[in-house]
């Protein structure tokens, strides 16, 4: 009773909330002072940065641990108050009002529980440079990609205001996908999306292309998740100004 | 054009410094829109419009466009909290934090930011205007909180509440928009910087806040109150600060100006 008494309550989750803000202030200082140890921390998913970082050298890494437990006691603490509350409410007067806060609760474990999916079982393939007509393999996929075509409009200042690149995706010596990728419009693929990063010209003279291919398998949950918080959260303000008023 | 339309910006910075020195000689208009401030605001709205028409993109890209569109944002959220008698003495606190970002902005370089491809997108608008709503609510909730600690009053304790409640709401919606952007433009809804884990920092301080008004005051120690949580509110306006301005200033991030 004592455990659950303490994981219910509000005063866990103010804890909970602190110790990330405190971890996640130390961390944002940390990660400047240590480049090395962080600067690759996108370039893969988070499970397997953290098992050849965060083992290997615990001390600078320290905050992530504190990050990660003060998330899940706050994942905890909400699944287990949504689960106690709705109990109390199916057992009274169900209202919208009275359900939207737990909503909101099972939207925010939606969006931690995909987080981790996508940490655990997600793929990141950076920096596949090809040159236009050329091939390469996209990580360990099976695929090979072509860039068939690069476009770029430069200003007469000379930054870029638009680029895309038209590739093909092979299996083996099978098309399986063709499209054309540019900022904000990945080509998706089996569960993987292709995003040009950059681009400029071969000492041959022909134009590159370099790529990111990343999967993330909780995406698509997040942003259901993400959407249903956000209904739930607005649908919450209008009652509470009613009642203000 | 380009120099034309920045005369709809200085006119608002003077209404919003006639505003704040009206404020603290204590002088106060007879209603909101017979305010310089009210007027500062349509002034304010005309420029962002008449730049995001020559820019091309939604004015919210760089620091000078950040910081006015931080202070519009800050006028709005007043607008909409303190409009009462009782919230009324806010706006001499607000109208302070309308005017130094503002300020700040005529300060600094107002060359408009290149039509950059990732800027193409409303995800770019949404996620970086809701957030700036969210921080303007937020100070609206420091000028609330201040009047609170000093003079109390229910009507200020509820206004302080929705600032928080909105500014919350506001950012969490900008931070799903933040999110799918960052999703079809760089390839992950979320990267390791800074700004990205300072934003989840705000977030869960007024996802806490929001949680800690249910605490009953007696039940032990740290004892929440009506006075600390207004305390607590209006700090939160010091992690918004850190946020925008510190993270984005001194660190290396995504988000750096």
């Amino acid at each position: 009773m004592a455990l659950w008494r303490f994981l219910t309550s509000l005063k866990t989750c103010a804890w909970a909330g602190l110790a990330f803000c405190v971890a996640g202030a130390v961390g944002s200082v940390v990660m400047g002072r240590y480049p090395e140890l962080f600067a690759d921390m996108d370039a893969q998913v988070f499970a397997g940065w953290f098992a050849r970082k965060g083992f290997a050298d615990p001390a600078p890494t320290l905050w992530l641990y504190g990050l990660l437990l003060a998330t899940g006691l706050f994942a905890v603490n909400a699944a287990c108050c949504t689960f106690e509350r709705l109990v109390q409410i199916f057992r009274g007067t169900v209202t919208l009002r009275r359900l939207l806060p737990h909503v909101m609760h099972l939207a925010f474990l939606g969006v931690v529980l995909s987080h981790l999916v996508s940490a655990v079982y997600g793929d990141r393939i950076p920096g596949v440079a090809i040159p236009q007509g050329g091939f390469a393999p996209v990580g360990g996929t099976g695929l090979a990609m072509r860039l068939d075509r690069f476009d770029a409009v430069m200003a007469p200042e000379g930054y870029p205001i638009d680029f895309s690149a038209t590739v093909t995706l092979f299996r083996d010596t099978t098309a399986v996908a063709r499209g054309v990728v540019r900022t904000n419009e990945p080509l998706f693929h089996e569960g993987y999306g292709i995003y040009i990063k950059n681009f400029g010209t071969t000492p041959w003279g022909a134009p590159y292309a370099v790529f990111d291919a990343n999967r993330d398998p909780g995406a698509t949950a997040i942003l259901a998740a993400s959407l249903l918080f956000t209904a739930a959260n607005l649908l919450y303000l209008f009652p509470s100004r009613r009642a203000d008023a | 054009m380009e120099g034309a339309h920045l005369i709809p910006f200085w006119l608002a910075l003077a209404a919003y410094g006639a505003e704040a020195g009206f404020r603290l000689a204590g002088v106060a208009p007879s209603s909101v829109r017979k305010s310089p401030l009210f007027a500062g605001v349509l002034l304010h709205a005309a420029f962002l419009g008449l730049r995001w028409g020559l820019s091309g993109h939604a004015p919210m890209a760089g620091l000078f466009e950040s910081l006015t569109v931080f202070s519009f944002c800050c006028a709005v959220a007043g607008l909409v909290l303190c409009r009462s008698e009782e919230t009324a003495a806010a706006w001499k606190p607000l109208s302070i934090l309308v005017l130094l970002p503002q300020a700040g902005a005529a300060l600094i370089d107002k060359r408009m930011t290149p039509p950059y491809p990732a800027l193409d997108t409303p995800w770019f608008a949404t996620h970086v205007g809701l957030s700036f709503l969210g921080y303007g609510f937020f100070a609206a909730g420091l000028a609330l909180g201040i009047v609170y600690l000093r003079v109390g009053g229910d009507a200020v304790y509820r206004a302080a509440g929705r600032s928080a409640l909105y500014g919350f709401s506001a950012f969490s919606a900008g931070m799903v928009c933040g999110g799918i952007w960052a999703y079809y433009a760089w390839g992950s809804y979320w990267i390791w910087t800074p700004k990205e884990i300072w934003s989840v920092i705000v977030w869960i301080y007024f996802a806490t806040l929001a949680h800690l008004k249910f605490i009953p005051a007696q039940d032990g120690w740290p004892g929440w109150t009506k006075r600390l949580e207004m305390g607590a509110t209006a700090a939160g306006y010091g992690v918004v600060l850190l946020t925008f301005l510190g993270v984005s200033l001194l660190l290396r991030s995504s988000h750096s100006f």
